[in-house]
Order: C-alpha cells, then sequence, then structure tokens
C-alpha cells in the first residue's frame, strides 16, 4: 500500500504500443499538495504517463495508483475528482465560454444552481467573466488556455494534471496561466505538469523528474537536480578560432566540464568570474564573456542531450 | 444514462439553428416531390404500371424517403463526427470527465436518430398532403426509414474511428452512397437492371430499406419478406454498432 499522503504511486510503470515502447519501467510518487513536474524533450513519454494517470490509456505493465484506486477498474471515480488541461485545447468551438463549463459541469453531475455558483467563480479566477457569452474561437490563445484550465476545475477536483500549460502562449499570458497554477497551489490542489520549459518547472515545481527515451533520468527539486548535475555558475565565452583551440589545449583542469558549442564555449564552474580570469592570465582573447548562475536547463541539456528530437 | 449528456449537448447546438433545420427539412420534400415525383413523373406516366399502382410520384417518393435517411446519416457520420474525433478533440475533453467510449458513441448514434427523425417526420407529412398514403399503417415508413439511416450512420462512423483526414470521404460518397442512391431503387424499379445488377441491389441495405418502405406503404408485402428486410437492417445495424465501438475504443483509449 502506498503511503499516507501519496497521491500517485507508479511502480515499474510502462506502456506499449505495439513494439515501440512509450514508457519503460518508471518509478514515482506524487504527494497531495506538492507540483510535481515531468520534464523531456518530445517524444520523452510525458504525455503518455498523463494519460495514464488520467485514466485514458491502460498500461502495459507494473503498478499505477491514483488517489488509491487503480486507473483502469475505477476510471470514472477518478476522473470524478481529477481534471485535466490537455496539450492541445479541445474547447467546444460550437459554444460559448460559458456553456463550455456548463457542458462540462453537466458531464460531471453538478446540479445547475451549484455549476452556476461555480461557474462564476472559475470565470472570475481565469479573468474570463467578460467573455462569458462569447464564443470559442475569437479567444486569443492565452484565453482558450484559461477556459481550458477553468474547465477542468469545474469538479473541484483535487489532483490537476497539465500538459504543457503554456506551450505556445506569449510572455503575459505565460505569467497570467504560472500565477493562477500558483493559487491553485496554494488552495492545496496538487498539480501535476509536463513541460519543456525549464522556467516553467523552476517557477512551479517542488519536485520533477527528467525523463529522457521513456525513463526517468534524474529526479528532486529543482535546486537538488542543479546541485546534483551541474556547477554552481556557468561561464559563456565566444571566441575566435585560433583563440579557441588555445583554449583547447589549456583548459583542463580548470573547470570540471566544459561544452563546446558551434558559436560559443560553456565553462561549468563554481566561480566564473574566477575561471574567466584564469582565461585572461594565459592569454587567451575573449570576444564576449558572461557569468551567469547555472539552470534547470544547463542540466536538463547535460542529461538529455542537445541533438534536436523531433 | 451518460449518453443522454451526449446528446444533450448537441440538442443545444442544434435549437441554436432549429429555424432553419427545420426549414430545410420541410423545403427539400417539396423541391424534391414537386421536381421529381410530379414534373418527372408527367414523363414516366406512359410505364406507370412498372412503378406500381400508386403511380411514379408515390414510389419516387417512398423511395426518396430511405435514400434520404441513409445520406443523411452517412452525412452525420462523417465530417461532423470527424471534427469532434480529430480536428476539435472534443471527445477527448469528454473522455477526461467521467464517461466512456461507449457513451459517446451512443450519445452520438442517437443524437443522428433524432435529427433523421426531424428529417423522415416533415418529409412523410409532406408526403401525406400529396396524398400518397391511403392507410394509417403507413406511419411505420417513419421508423423504417430511420433505422436505414441508423445502418449507414453506424457503418459510417466506424470508418471515421479510423481516419486521420477526410479524404476517404469523397471516395466513399463518390462511390459508395451515390451510386446506392442512384441504382438502389429509388428512381426505378431495380428490376429495370441487368440480373447481376439485379443481385447486386439486392445485397444493399438501401435496397432493403425502401422495400421495407415501400412495402408499408404503397405496396403489398408479406409478413416473412417484411421480417426478412427488418432483420437485414437490425445485422447491418448491429455489425456497424460492433465495429465502430471497436475502432473508437482503439482510437480514444489504447
Amino acid at each position: 500500500m502506498p503511503e499516507e499522503g501519496v497521491l500517485i504511486h507508479a511502480a515499474g510503470l510502462i506502456k506499449r504500443f505495439g513494439d515501440f515502447v512509450a514508457v519503460d519501467g518508471i518509478d514515482f510518487e506524487v504527494r497531495r499538495g506538492e507540483a510535481f513536474g515531468f520534464l523531456g524533450p518530445n517524444g520523452a513519454g510525458k504525455t503518455s504517463t498523463m494519460r495514464m494517470i488520467g485514466c485514458t490509456s491502460a498500461p502495459t505493465g507494473g503498478r499505477l495508483s491514483v488517489i488509491d484506486m487503480n486507473p483502469v477498474a475505477q476510471a470514472s471515480q477518478i476522473k470524478s475528482r481529477i481534471g485535466v488541461v490537455p496539450q492541445i485545447d479541445n474547447l467546444d468551438r460550437e459554444l460559448s465560454v460559458r456553456e463550455n463549463l456548463e457542458m462540462y459541469a453537466r458531464y460531471f453531475d453538478i446540479a445547475r444552481p451549484e455549476a452556476a455558483e461555480r461557474i462564476d467563480e472559475l470565470l472570475e479566477f481565469v479573468q474570463l467573466s467578460e467573455k462569458a457569452a462569447s464564443r470559442v474561437e475569437p479567444l486569443s490563445g492565452g484565453m482558450k488556455r484559461r477556459l481550458t484550465i477553468a474547465r477542468a476545475l469545474v469538479n473541484r477536483p483535487e489532483l490537476l494534471l497539465l500538459d504543457e500549460p503554456t506551450t505556445g502562449l506569449d510572455p503575459q499570458a505565460r505569467h497570467l496561466v504560472w500565477d493562477r497554477l500558483y493559487r491553485l497551489k496554494q488552495r492545496g490542489v496538487t498539480l501535476v505538469i509536463t513541460t519543456h520549459y525549464m522556467d516553467e518547472a523552476e517557477q512551479l515545481c517542488n519536485r520533477l523528474v527528467v525523463m529522457d527515451k521513456a525513463e526517468i533520468v534524474a529526479e528532486g527539486s529543482p535546486r537538488e537536480l542543479i546541485a546534483a548535475y551541474c556547477t554552481r555558475e556557468v561561464l559563456e565565452v565566444r571566441l575566435s578560432d585560433d583563440n579557441r583551440e588555445r583554449l583547447k589545449g589549456s583548459v583542463d583542469g580548470l573547470v570540471e566540464r566544459v561544452e563546446w558549442l558551434p558559436d560559443r564555449v560553456l565553462l561549468y564552474a563554481e566561480t566564473g568570474d574566477a575561471t574567466l580570469a584564469g582565461i585572461n592570465d594565459m592569454g587567451i582573447q575573449i570576444e564576449t564573456a558572461l557569468v551567469r548562475r547555472s539552470s534547470l536547463e544547463d542540466v536538463f541539456l547535460t542529461l538529455t542531450g542537445r541533438t534536436l528530437i523531433e | 444514462m451518460n449518453a443522454t449528456k451526449v446528446v444533450a449537448r448537441n440538442a443545444i447546438v442544434f435549437w441554436r439553428g432549429w429555424r432553419s433545420s427545420i426549414f430545410l427539412s420541410v423545403l427539400a420534400p417539396v423541391l424534391f416531390l414537386t421536381a421529381m415525383g410530379l414534373g418527372l413523373g408527367s414523363l414516366v406516366e406512359p410505364n406507370a404500371e412498372a412503378f406500381g399502382d400508386a403511380g411514379y410520384l408515390a414510389f419516387f417518393a417512398t423511395g426518396m424517403l430511405g435514400a434520404n435517411c441513409m445520406q443523411s446519416g452517412a452525412f452525420s457520420a462523417s465530417y461532423p463526427m470527424m471534427s469532434k474525433l480529430t480536428w476539435e478533440r472534443n471527445y477527448e475533453a469528454i473522455l477526461a470527465a467521467p464517461l466512456g467510449v461507449r457513451d459517446i458513441y451512443f450519445g452520438e448514434l442517437a443524437w443522428i436518430g433524432v435529427t433523421l427523425a426531424q428529417q423522415t417526420i416533415p418529409f412523410f407529412a409532406i408526403m401525406a398532403l400529396f396524398g400518397i398514403f391511403d392507410s394509417p399503417l403507413a406511419v411505420l415508413a417513419i421508423p423504417a426509414a430511420i433505422l436505414t439511416g441508423l445502418g449507414f450512420a453506424a457503418a459510417v462512423m466506424a470508418l471515421t474511428a479510423t481516419l486521420q483526414t477526410d479524404e476517404a470521404y469523397t471516395w466513399l460518397f463518390r462511390f459508395v452512397v451515390t451510386p446506392l442512391f442512384l441504382l438502389s431503387g429509388t428512381f426505378f424499379p431495380i428490376n429495370e437492371l441487368p440480373a447481376w445488377g439485379v443481385v447486386a441491389a439486392q445485397l444493399t441495405p438501401l435496397y432493403h430499406g425502401i422495400e421495407l418502405i415501400r412495402g408499408v406503404t404503397i405496396s403489398n408485402l408479406t409478413l416473412l419478406a417484411g421480417l426478412a428486410h427488418i432483420a437485414y437492417l437490425l445485422f447491418f445495424l448491429a455489425a456497424g454498432i460492433m465495429l465502430g465501438i471497436r475502432n473508437l475504443t482503439h482510437r480514444l483509449v489504447s
């Protein structure tokens, strides 16, 4: 039995489609009240995992429990207590903003007066009260996303699944979504988020796992992951080809790790300034230099590689 | 029954445009019966005996009642359903709520049944005004036509559940629905076809639907033949439903 306070428990969870292995024996736990992230490049198995949690895809192997229930045998009971925000908005374009929520409330058997009250609150919460009578189509991408989030909250879920909640939104719209998700978290709603935006994961997630090629390759809080897989700082330098060659010859021992990108060199160091001074002392000419704190993005690229996956 | 919620959603959208829907379902039979039944009918009248005692108007109208349901049922299960399944992904949204694939499937099929009734009843009423029926038993033509239409709807739903793009529909309507419409006895008795054509026509569901409709309205039908037509149509519908649920389940929850 999963321990108290664990909302989702997966052990050796597998999803196969024919010969293709989408999820290859992953273990994780999501605790009540936290924001848990699945990070990974496209095709890593994030959406497949989310669909299994959301009871629309049966696991091929392993164990999965959601709110202490079996997602295959008890799909309806689980679904009535969770909310799902899919990767691609699937609002009903033939209905108005308000009707979208009313119809959804009906799917959950919420009585009309109760639904009307909740819908007013939700429209307020996602700042769409003034658009209540509008059709879905003229809404901006950010508004549609917020409406999708409101729709997922109509049954007052204790667990909210968000598959790439801000992909494709402009910065203002993203911040508004983040703000609302943060408020939900404060109210005690457990969030499970997939994303490939590192700033999103750093902003929202208490804990996360990094997935790559159907497996979990790392797990921890954003801070723990940076500490485990990266140095405190990163020095990014640009330099001419011959200086680059000189740096290649003398960089050993200077820093823990170097990454040679086509346009710049990343030096992973505890103190970027000291490393920069060291390079200057060797008389190597640097065009531009930037010292920054290492981020989840560095962890992510270290773990999943820089090769483009499409 | 959660399927009623799927029906309710469709009803909300329908009521928004009910005036035009009702108008069209009255206008279509008036135009068809005037142009084809009376207009064309006057030209083929010298051969009237080929169409039975009731004349060409009645022959054509009863055929059209069934053929209209076939076209309407097949169409409703094509582009509109593909939109909800593939383009708008509405079914995924419904599945995130405590509804299952069967709720969606039977909700949509039941709604198609409602739209078929909404078209068939006015059509039937107009036919009555044209003085085509002489027995109250003729009202059985309505369920017969709807059963025919549902069979085609179920068959096309089973197809739609497997499609990623709408290209196949061009073929479906051009090479299946239209030939059936033209050659299953809507416009002329299938006896006029060459012998192999008669056999081919007898295998089609539309032929059985139209024979059943004519049997309860303008021609005499033995009980046995009537039951055979009903059995055929029920089998066609049941096969479509089984295949449709299988395909839709495979598509949506795999």
